[in-house]
C-alpha cells in the first residue's frame, strides 16, 4: 500500500513539475500574446472575409471562428506534445527525464495539462475576440453537452498527441518534419474552415480518427442546430469520441514503453544535431 | 585604393555567406529522408493549404466554379504559397539556430554578412515552394480549367511583378528574423503566424473591397496586395478587384517597386535595432523552450 | 544495499550499427564496448579512466538504463539494467559535464524544483536539498535567475547540483568538471569526495579523462580504451606497475620526426608532442642506461636539450604503458 501511495505520488510531483514551466512560460513571455492570439486571429479573419466575400450564411462565420479558436490545440498538441521529445532530446533533458524513476505518461500528461491550460487561454481570447469582432452569436442548445464534447475531444485529442510524442521518440529530423506535414493537410481533412460533410462520406470517415474532426463537427451542430450541415448526429459523435479518448490512452500508454525500450536498443534516446 | 578593395572583400563575403546559407538550409529541409518522402512533404503541406479554399468556395457555391472570383481566389491562395515559404524559411533560421543547432553565437563571430546568411537560408523553402505553386498551379488549370494560358500571358509584367514580390517577401522574412531574435519560441512559427495574418490584409484569397475602410488602407501600402495584383493580371488579363481596377500595369508595377524598396529599408534598419538589443539583453543564445 | 557490488558488468558489450547510403563505403558497425566485466563495492568512488571515444559514456548510458548492451549484463545494486530498469533509476542519478538542464525561462530554484518532483521529494525536502546544493556549487544567490541569463559555467553547476537532489545510492558524474575553471572544479571534486565519504554506502562511478582527477578522488580506477577495460586496481598499485621502470620527460629544440625515437633499445614507451616553440617527448626506459641513447639520439636530429626530469609514475604513465599512446592522443570514434 506504501509503495502504491508512493507512486501516486511520485505521478502526481512530475505531473505538477512538467506542466510547471508551461505555465509559467505564460507569464514569462509576454510575446505569445501576440503571436498566439492577434496573429491568429487575424488570418481566421481572413476566412470569415472569404465567406463574406461569397456571399456565405452567416453560421458560417461561427464556423470559422469556432474553426480558428481550435487551431490553437492543434498546433499544441504538433508542436507542443508531438514533437517535444524530439526537442528534449536536442537540449539534453530527454535523458534527464528517462534516468528518473517515474512514469513517462505522467511526463507527457504533464506537458499536456500545462500545453492545455495554456492553449485553452488562446483559444478562448481568439473565439472572444472573433464573436465580438464579427458579431457571431452562438446559441447552445445543451450546454452539458457542449461541455462533454469539448472535454472529449480535449482528451482524445491529447491521447494523440501522447501517441505521437512517443513515435517520434524513434525520430531525429524526421519527427519535425512529420508534424509540420500534419499542419495544413489536418485542417483541410478536419474541416478547421468549413462542415467537414461537404469533404463527403468516406473522406469524413477516414478524418474521424483525428478527434478535431468530430469535436469540431458536433461543437458546430450544438451551437448551430438548424444549420444542417452536421456529419453525423451529435450522440453517435460523442461516442466515438469517448472510444477514441480510450483507445488512443491505452495505445498511447502501450506505444511509449515498446518504443522507449526499441529506442534504447537502438541507442536512439540520446543522439543529438540531427 | 582600399576602398574598392574592401568593396570587394566585402562582396566575396556576402556571397560566400549567402553560397554557405543556401547549402546548409537545403541540408537541414532535405537531407533527413527519401526524396520521395521529402517531395511529398513538400508538395502536400502547400496544396493541403490551397485546397482548404477551393473547399469553401465550392460550399458556398455549390460546387460552381464559373464565378470569376474562384481564378482570383485560387491564383492568389496559389501564390500565397510563396509568402508563408519565405517568410518562415528567413525567419525560423534564427529560432533553429539559436535554440536547436546553438549556432547563432557562432555565426555572428565568423566574418559572415548575416543578412545574406538569413537569405540563403531561405532558398531552400523557396525551392520547395515553387514546386508546390507549380502543382498548384497545373492542378487549377487541368481539374477547374483556370483560364491560364502560358503561351498568351503577359510575360513582360509577370517576371519584373514575380521577381520584385519575391525580394519584397524575403525582406519582410528579414525584418520578422529580428522580430524573433528578440522573442521567445511559441507554439505558432513567427513566419506562418505573419504570413496567416498578411492573408487577412493584402487581398490574397478576397477583393480589398470587402474589408472596412482602415484594413484597406492598410493592405493599399503593402507590397503583396500589388504583387499578387500584378501577377493576377499578367496571368489571366483582369482583376476582380474594383479598389485596383483603376490602377494600370505600369502603375501597379511602380508602386510594388516603391514599396518594396521602403519596406526593405524598414526591414534592414529594424532588424540592426533588433541584433542591438538582443546584444544588449544578451539574447543572442537564449534558450526559450518550454 | 543487500547486494556486494554496487556497480556490475558481466561481458558487458556494445555494438552500433553505422547507417550507410548507397554506394557509400566503410564499416557498419562501431564496438563501443566489448567484453567489460566490472565490479564496483558500496561506497566506493570508482573512476573511469580513458581517452575521448574510448567507450566510457557508453558504459554510463548502459549503466544509467538509457542504453541496452547488445551482448553481457550490467547491474546496479544488483539490479538488472535491462529487466528492471525503472528500480535502477529510484536509485541513481547522473551528471554530464559540459551540459546544461531545464527550461531557459525557469529560474534556477525553478529548473531544480521541476527535476525534484520527477523523484517524488514533497516541497519542503526539495527546497532544503535544493538551497544546500545550490550554496555548494556556489550558486545560492543566483536562486532567482532565469537560467537562460547564466553563463556556461553556471548552467554547469545548477546541472551538477541537480545530480545531487534525489539523495542518489549511485551517482554517475561522466566528466563532472570539463570546461570549468580550476577553481569551480576543485570546489565540486571536494564536495564529490566529501559527500562519499561522509554517506557510508554511496558510491559514485566518475568517468574523466583528467588523470589528476581519478589519482585524487578514486579509490579505485579502471583503464578503458577501444571498449576495453586494460587494468583495474587502486591508483598507487596501478603506478606500482611501473616500479623499476625510469620516466623522464624532455624538452627540446623543435624536432621534425619522433617516430624513431620509441625504436631505441631500452625504450619500452614513448609519446612525443610537438609544443609552442618546443618538442616534449615522454619516455618509459627499461633502465636509466638507455637514456643515453636518446639523448644521442636528440642530438643526431640536430635538437638541442632544454629540460629533463626524471618523474615518478602518474596515471598518465600507467595509461602510455598499457596502450602505447597518451591519453589526449585522440583515438576518435
Amino acid at each position: 500500500m506504501n509503495n502504491f501511495r508512493r507512486e501516486v505520488m511520485v505521478f502526481l510531483r512530475t505531473v505538477r513539475g512538467r506542466a510547471y514551466p508551461r505555465l509559467i512560460g505564460l507569464q514569462r513571455e509576454k510575446s505569445w500574446m501576440f503571436f498566439e492570439i492577434f496573429l491568429p486571429l487575424l488570418g481566421t479573419s481572413a476566412f470569415v472575409f472569404i465567406y463574406r466575400a461569397l456571399g456565405a450564411k452567416p453560421e458560417f462565420t461561427g464556423f470559422v471562428v469556432l474553426g480558428g479558436a481550435m487551431t490553437a490545440y492543434w498546433m499544441n498538441v504538433l508542436w507542443s506534445m508531438a514533437t517535444q521529445f524530439y526537442w528534449e532530446k536536442e537540449t539534453g533533458n530527454l535523458a534527464l527525464y528517462l534516468i528518473a524513476p517515474t512514469s513517462r505518461m505522467a511526463i507527457l500528461l504533464g506537458m499536456a495539462l500545462g500545453g492545455m491550460a495554456a492553449t485553452t487561454v488562446r483559444a478562448l481570447a481568439v473565439l472572444l475576440l472573433g464573436s465580438l469582432v464579427f458579431q457571431v452569436t452562438f446559441t447552445v442548445s445543451n450546454w452539458g453537452a457542449l461541455v462533454l464534447v469539448f472535454l472529449l475531444t480535449l482528451v482524445a485529442l491529447y491521447g494523440l498527441g501522447m501517441i505521437f510524442a512517443s513515435a517520434f521518440l524513434l525520430y531525429g529530423r524526421e519527427a519535425w518534419h512529420m508534424a509540420n506535414l500534419l499542419q495544413e493537410p489536418v485542417f483541410l481533412l478536419s474541416g478547421f474552415y468549413f462542415p467537414i460533410k461537404s469533404l463527403g462520406f468516406w473522406i469524413s470517415a477516414g478524418a474521424s480518427l483525428i478527434p478535431i474532426t468530430l469535436g469540431l463537427d458536433a461543437m458546430r451542430q450544438i451551437l448551430y442546430p438548424q444549420a444542417g450541415w452536421g456529419f453525423l448526429d451529435v450522440g453517435t459523435e460523442t461516442t466515438i469520441l469517448a472510444l477514441l479518448s480510450v483507445v488512443f490512452l491505452i495505445a498511447a500508454h502501450r506505444m511509449l514503453l515498446f518504443l522507449e525500450n526499441v529506442a534504447r536498443r537502438e541507442g536512439r534516446l540520446t543522439v543529438r544535431g540531427q | 585604393m582600399t576602398i574598392p578593395v574592401l568593396q570587394r572583400e566585402t562582396w566575396r563575403e556576402s556571397l560566400r555567406s549567402l553560397k554557405v546559407a543556401t547549402w546548409l538550409g537545403w541540408q537541414i529541409e532535405s537531407n533527413w529522408t527519401e526524396p520521395f518522402l521529402f517531395a511529398v512533404y513538400s508538395i502536400a503541406k502547400p496544396v493541403a493549404g490551397a485546397m482548404i479554399l477551393v473547399v469553401m468556395y465550392l460550399v458556398v457555391s455549390g460546387g460552381q466554379t464559373n464565378n470569376p472570383l474562384f481564378p482570383y481566389i485560387y491564383l492568389g491562395n496559389a501564390f500565397y504559397i510563396y509568402v508563408g515559404s519565405v517568410l518562415m524559411g528567413i525567419s525560423w533560421a534564427v529560432i533553429d539556430d539559436r535554440e536547436h543547432y546553438g549556432v547563432l553565437k557562432y555565426i555572428y563571430v565568423s566574418p559572415i554578412h548575416v543578412y545574406f546568411y538569413l537569405l540563403g537560408r531561405g532558398v531552400a523553402r523557396t525551392l520547395t515552394g515553387t514546386i508546390a505553386v507549380i502543382i498548384t498551379l497545373t492542378f487549377g488549370m487541368l481539374v477547374f480549367k483556370l483560364p491560364v494560358n502560358l503561351l498568351t500571358m503577359n510575360h513582360a509584367l509577370f517576371w519584373p511583378v514575380f521577381l520584385i514580390g519575391l525580394a519584397g517577401l524575403a525582406l519582410i522574412g528579414i525584418l520578422l528574423a529580428g522580430l524573433t531574435l528578440i522573442t521567445a519560441r511559441h507554439n505558432y512559427f513567427m513566419g506562418e503566424a505573419v504570413a496567416g495574418a498578411l492573408y487577412l490584409l493584402c487581398g490574397a484569397v478576397f477583393p480589398l473591397d470587402v474589408l472596412p475602410k482602415s484594413l484597406q488602407y492598410i493592405g493599399l501600402g503593402l507590397p503583396m496586395t500589388y504583387w499578387l495584383e500584378g501577377l493576377r493580371r499578367a496571368l489571366i488579363g483582369t482583376s476582380a478587384s474594383p479598389l485596383l481596377a483603376p490602377f494600370s500595369n505600369e502603375t501597379i508595377l511602380i508602386i510594388l517597386l516603391g514599396s518594396t524598396l521602403l519596406v526593405g529599408a524598414i526591414s534592414l534598419g529594424f532588424y540592426r535595432w533588433c541584433e542591438r538589443r538582443a546584444k544588449e539583453k544578451g539574447l543572442i543564445d537564449m534558450q526559450t523552450m518550454y | 544495499m543487500n547486494h556486494a557490488c554496487a556497480i556490475k558488468t558481466e561481458n558487458l558489450g556494445r555494438v552500433y550499427q553505422i547507417k550507410r547510403k548507397r554506394g557509400e563505403s566503410g564499416p557498419t558497425t562501431l564496438v563501443a564496448l566489448e567484453d567489460v566485466n566490472l565490479a564496483v563495492r558500496h561506497g566506493e568512488l570508482f573512476g573511469l579512466l580513458g581517452p575521448n571515444g574510448a567507450g566510457k559514456t557508453t558504459l554510463i548510458k548502459i549503466l544509467t538504463t538509457l542504453l541496452t548492451p547488445t551482448s553481457g549484463h550490467a547491474f546496479v545494486d544488483g539490479i538488472d539494467v535491462v529487466e528492471n530498469p525503472q528500480e535502477v533509476r529510484r536509485r541513481i542519478n547522473m551528471v554530464s559535464g559540459g551540459e546544461t538542464c531545464g527550461y531557459g525561462l525557469l529560474t534556477v530554484e525553478e529548473n531544480l524544483w521541476m527535476f525534484t518532483q520527477f523523484y517524488g521529494l514533497d516541497s519542503k525536502t526539495a527546497r532544503e536539498r535544493i538551497q544546500s546544493m545550490l550554496e555548494v556549487v556556489g550558486l545560492a544567490d543566483r536562486a532567482k535567475t532565469k537560467s537562460y541569463h547564466l553563463s556556461t559555467g553556471m548552467k554547469q553547476k545548477m546541472n551538477f547540483a541537480r545530480g545531487f537532489l534525489n539523495d542518489p545510492q549511485i551517482l554517475f558524474l561522466d566528466e563532472p568538471t570539463l570546461g570549468l575553471d580550476v577553481q569551480t572544479s576543485r570546489i565540486l571534486r571536494d564536495f564529490v569526495k566529501r559527500w562519499v565519504r561522509e554517506r557510508p554506502g554511496k558510491t559514485i562511478l566518475l568517468t574523466t579523462h583528467y588523470m589528476a582527477e581519478a589519482d585524487e578522488l578514486c579509490d579505485r580506477v579502471a583503464i578503458i580504451d577501444q571498449g576495453k577495460i586494460l587494468a583495474c586496481d587502486t591508483p598507487a598499485n596501478l603506478k606500482r606497475r611501473l616500479q623499476g621502470a625510469s620516466i623522464f620527460k624532455l624538452q627540446t629544440t623543435p624536432l621534425e620526426t619522433l617516430d624513431h625515437f620509441g625504436r631505441l633499445p631500452g625504450v619500452s614507451q614513448f609519446v612525443g608532442h610537438r609544443r609552442n616553440g618546443h618538442t616534449e617527448l615522454n619516455f618509459i626506459l627499461e633502465d636509466e642506461n638507455a637514456l643515453v641513447k636518446v639523448l644521442d639520439a636528440v642530438q643526431a636530429k640536430g635538437g638541442h636539450l632544454l629540460s629533463l626530469e626524471k618523474r615518478e609514475p602518474t596515471l598518465e604513465d600507467v595509461f602510455i604503458h598499457l596502450v602505447g599512446r597518451g591519453l589526449s592522443d585522440e583515438t576518435g570514434d
